[in-house]
């Protein structure tokens, strides 16, 4: 497909040769749509890899420490890191430019088709575009600021933008200016001062924080990222208005259903609140609710824990946080749980080992951190071990073992093969949509992305109905 | 024809409008050398009785004439240059500001708490001297800062002044870029807090200070007496840190007189500075304190927004009667309020000349009533500023529109 939205498009496949000259330095300025073919599979797994990594900004951005501060960057990098996004990690990380690998070049290509297919989700209204914009310049200074020694001006120059450095004889005269008008702490002489346009770097005048002559400012080389990334931010916003105009030629339903719901997905709904209107999930009626409004990795939990009355830890924390994202009640649910462990173990023990994950899962002790359920993208690419109960029965179950499964849950027999052969290609999600298909009776109208989501399109749903 | 008052106004602007408002002139700027512009160009009429009409706009400086005779505004607003004419503002779909100049406003009632000689719309040759700081202080700023070129000061009419930058990059500029600018000549003024820049003082505003000093002692504590009172110390004392508060009083109580409290409390700074025990912050106090007073206090939401409108040139304000005229920034020093022409004083400057010459021509049979009125009057002085500014706009333009000679 061909996201430069092309009126013809171009069937040229990417040898990997090509990649050296596509991409030349690990950041991009995304300047070029991408024209390689990809598929259909690869653009949603990009797509939805990329949204966790902006995902993941937004959250750090929300805690209280310093953007781009050492703690800042390490939280960001451990969450990377858990939810396994090794391309992002790579590209955010590696120094720039030099000596790239075939691994490299991937990461190169994963973001500029990620970006550019995020940058179709969101275009659509000014809202997403902002939230759009603000985290991929987060992305765009993060990395710019990992960048080391020359791969700085390598990257000014591949891409056309002539700051230089002014000379030592010019630095010498400005010298007192310099130093009385510079913000931050640095060393006159060890420090490159750039001389640019007033308007690229308006925050910096605005703020009075750089020397400003005959309408250009002198930015010392570590405010070039605010300079660099504002002109970023322009080109950006150009961009997106330019996309969202173009959007109506780009005339693949699927591509066209896939980005709508992408874009649905980022209002950070999140579940991590106990939805008010939602307080009505009883505990006696979870059997029915598993039954009926579950996805099959919930579903498959609860029957675990019915069974058993015990669950691994894994599965404890997926049910755990999946329950209070429907809307049960901490109390209702510390009760839930309590009779379900009892069943095998005393009241004590449960107090003393179980009841912790319960309080912990609805921010009740510990860092008293309001936890988020977890979506699709988090549980698919969580490790599961063996024996564990917990992930996407997509991924994890062996066909034999899905179809047969859904056919005892009441499936016909080739609309269970089509789901597990779905699942076979790595289509999870949409083999999890199909499972809803079939169940509710009802076309799955978004991309199933988090389970709560389908939760609440089957349930919610109902509600509606009744209430109309 | 003696004192103005305000039920004059209604009798006197028809002739304003006919024989003093110079309509040439004004319609050369608001063009820049292209018909086409003046017609985009929002104007607004205030008319008597507060009716206020927006988005007027002109086809040729003959139509505009003849509205300005016709309505005969007590205020004319100049907004932005638009995409579309604004009077077919309702019939166009995409209509919106494209261009418009930079403007500043400065208004006398923001000082109300450095002055104490007037308050509210009054204003006298002392607190005017805040007005001649602004000036000086922004035009520089714009110039050596910014690189602009063609600014415009005039007289708001009352007790202010207003500056258009009419430098054609200027123009573009978008909001972001009129932000920056605004807010980096910007500093605010209540609190100490604010104000304070630590140890290091920015280059635009040690050129503010190299122009405040001069004035300063004279200024704030023989004219506005501020150290003279009780009141006046105890507002003072507010501005300086915690530390050295209780000391300072005691410093500034120690004399009589305003002038040599000031004395008395700077050298008591500056033998702690040298001690060293002001924490490095505080160490410009004493600049602080005069950029608190005297820095140009902008009103900044008039520069921010491309949309904003701003009083014309030439208008007369209909409380003071006095003209908004034009006046040249490196002369403010001269620049007298109290002098402004007065619509009154106009007419009258007219009918005197008309009486002189006709008595001339009636003894010397010449014909000098080509003499464009408003050359009989005061307000040629302000007139011939504008005039000046209009020429450098105008040959600038001429040598960027000239075509480059064609390479072979
Ligand atoms: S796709 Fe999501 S909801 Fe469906 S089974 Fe997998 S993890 Fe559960
Ligand atoms: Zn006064």
């Amino acid at each position: 497909m061909d996201l430069g939205l092309n009126r013809r498009r171009k069937q040229q496949k990417v040898i990997p040769d090509g990649l050296k000259e596509l991409y030349p330095h690990d950041l991009n300025f995304f300047t070029v749509p991408p024209s390689s073919e990809i598929s259909l599979s690869e653009f949603e797994d990009l797509a939805v890899e990329r949204l966790n990594v902006l995902r993941i900004l937004a959250f750090a951005s929300q805690k209280p420490v310093k953007q781009f501060g050492t703690e800042w960057k390490n939280f960001v990098y451990e969450e990377l890191q858990k939810q396994n996004l090794k391309k992002f990690l790579r590209i955010i990380k590696s120094s720039g430019s030099s000596n790239p690998s075939e691994l490299d070049y991937q990461a190169r290509r994963a973001d500029h088709i990620s970006h550019f297919i995020l940058r179709l989700a969101y275009c659509r209204s000014e809202e997403l575009r902002r939230w759009f914009k603000d985290r991929e310049l987060e992305l765009f200074k993060l990395r710019f600021l990992e960048l080391r020694g020359a791969s700085v001006q390598q990257f000014l120059e591949i891409n056309n933008l002539h700051y230089y450095p002014i000379n030592e004889d010019e630095r010498d005269e400005l010298r007192e200016q310099l130093i009385d008008s510079t913000g931050g702490l640095f060393i006159l002489d060890n420090t490159d001062f750039y001389k640019v346009p007033f308007s690229d770097v308006p925050n910096l005048v605005r703020n009075r924080k750089v020397f400003v002559q005959s309408g250009y400012a002198y930015i010392p080389s570590f405010e070039l990222v605010t300079c660099i990334s504002n002109i970023y931010r322009h080109t950006l916003s150009e961009n997106l208005i330019y996309a969202f105009k173009r959007m109506p030629l780009l005339d693949d339903d699927r591509i066209n259903h896939l980005l709508h719901n992408l874009n649905d997905a980022y209002t950070g709904k999140d579940y991590s609140e106990v939805n008010a209107n939602k307080s009505e999930i009883q505990v006696g009626n979870l059997d029915k609710h598993a039954k009926d409004h579950y996805p099959l990795c919930m579903r498959h939990i609860h029957e675990t824990l019915k069974a058993n009355h015990h669950l691994k830890h894994g599965c404890r924390l997926q049910y755990l946080l999946f329950l209070k994202g429907i809307g049960l009640k901490y109390e209702d649910c510390m009760e839930f749980w309590r009779q379900e462990f009892t069943k095998n173990i005393d009241e004590d023990k449960f107090q003393k080992q179980y009841s912790y994950l319960v309080k912990h899962c609805y921010g009740k002790v510990g860092s008293m951190l309001n936890y988020s359920p977890y979506s699709c993208v988090k549980i698919i690419t969580d490790s599961v071990g063996y024996g564990e109960q917990h992930g996407c029965p997509y991924k994890q179950w062996e066909s034999t073992v899905l179809k047969e499964k859904l056919e005892s849950y009441g499936l016909r027999q080739e609309n269970a093969i089509e789901i597990s052969e779905m699942a076979q290609k790595g289509h999870y999600q949409l083999a999890c949509g199909k499972y809803f298909e079939y169940t509710r009776f009802k076309e799955n109208k978004n991309v199933i992305n988090h389970p709560n989501q389908y939760f609440d399109e089957s349930y919610g749903a109902i509600k509606r109905e009744e209430f109309e | 024809m003696g004192e103005y008052t305000e039920e004059l106004l209604q009798e006197l602007l028809p002739l304003f409008y006919s024989r003093l408002f110079p309509c040439n002139s004004f319609y050369r700027w608001l063009s820049y050398g292209s018909s086409a512009t003046f017609k985009l160009r929002e104007l607004s009429f205030t008319l008597l009785g507060d009716i206020y009409i927006r988005y007027q706009s002109f086809e040729s400086m003959e139509n505009f004439s003849n509205e300005l005779n016709k309505h005969k505004p007590i205020k004319i607003d100049i907004g932005a240059i638009y995409n579309h004419p604004p009077k077919y503002k309702t019939q166009i779909q995409k209509f919106g500001p494209v261009e418009k100049e930079l403007v500043f406003d400065i208004d006398m009632t923001d000082y109300d708490d450095v002055r104490t000689c007037c308050s509210g719309t009054d204003i006298c040759s002392k607190c005017w001297k805040f007005m001649v700081l602004a000036c000086k202080v922004l035009d520089a700023a714009l110039r050596e800062d910014f690189g602009f070129k063609h600014m415009l000061w005039v007289f708001s009419g009352r007790r202010g002044v207003h500056c258009w930058v009419c430098d054609e990059n200027v123009k573009k500029f978008t909001d972001e870029e009129r932000k920056a600018v605004a807010e980096y000549l910007f500093v605010k003024k209540d609190g100490h807090k604010n104000i304070l820049f630590g140890d290091k003082i920015h280059t635009s505003l040690r050129r503010a200070l190299t122009i405040i000093k001069p004035y300063f002692n004279q200024m704030m504590f023989v004219e506005q007496n501020i150290l003279g009172t009780d009141e006046g110390i105890k507002k003072f004392l507010k501005n300086i840190h915690e530390e050295i508060r209780i000391q300072s009083e005691e410093v500034l109580r120690s004399v009589e007189g305003s002038e040599a409290r000031w004395k008395v409390f700077c050298d008591y700074f500056r033998t702690l500075s040298q001690k060293q025990s002001i924490p490095k912050i505080y160490k410009n106090t004493i600049e602080e304190l005069m950029l608190l007073y005297c820095y140009p206090r902008l009103d900044i939401n008039v520069s921010k927004g491309i949309n904003h409108l701003l009083k014309a040139p030439f208008c007369v304000h209909p409380k003071t009667g006095k003209v908004c005229i034009p006046f040249n920034p490196k002369t403010v020093d001269k620049f007298d309020p109290a002098t402004v022409p007065t619509l009154t004083l106009l007419v009258d400057e007219i009918n005197k000349y008309d009486q002189i010459t006709k008595e001339e021509e009636m003894a010397d049979g010449v014909n000098s009533s080509k003499i464009k009125d408003y050359k009989k009057t005061s307000l040629l002085k302000s007139i011939t500023v504008f005039e000046d500014f209009l020429r450098n706009i105008e040959r600038e333009l001429k040598q960027k529109r000239k075509p480059t000679p064609m390479e072979f």
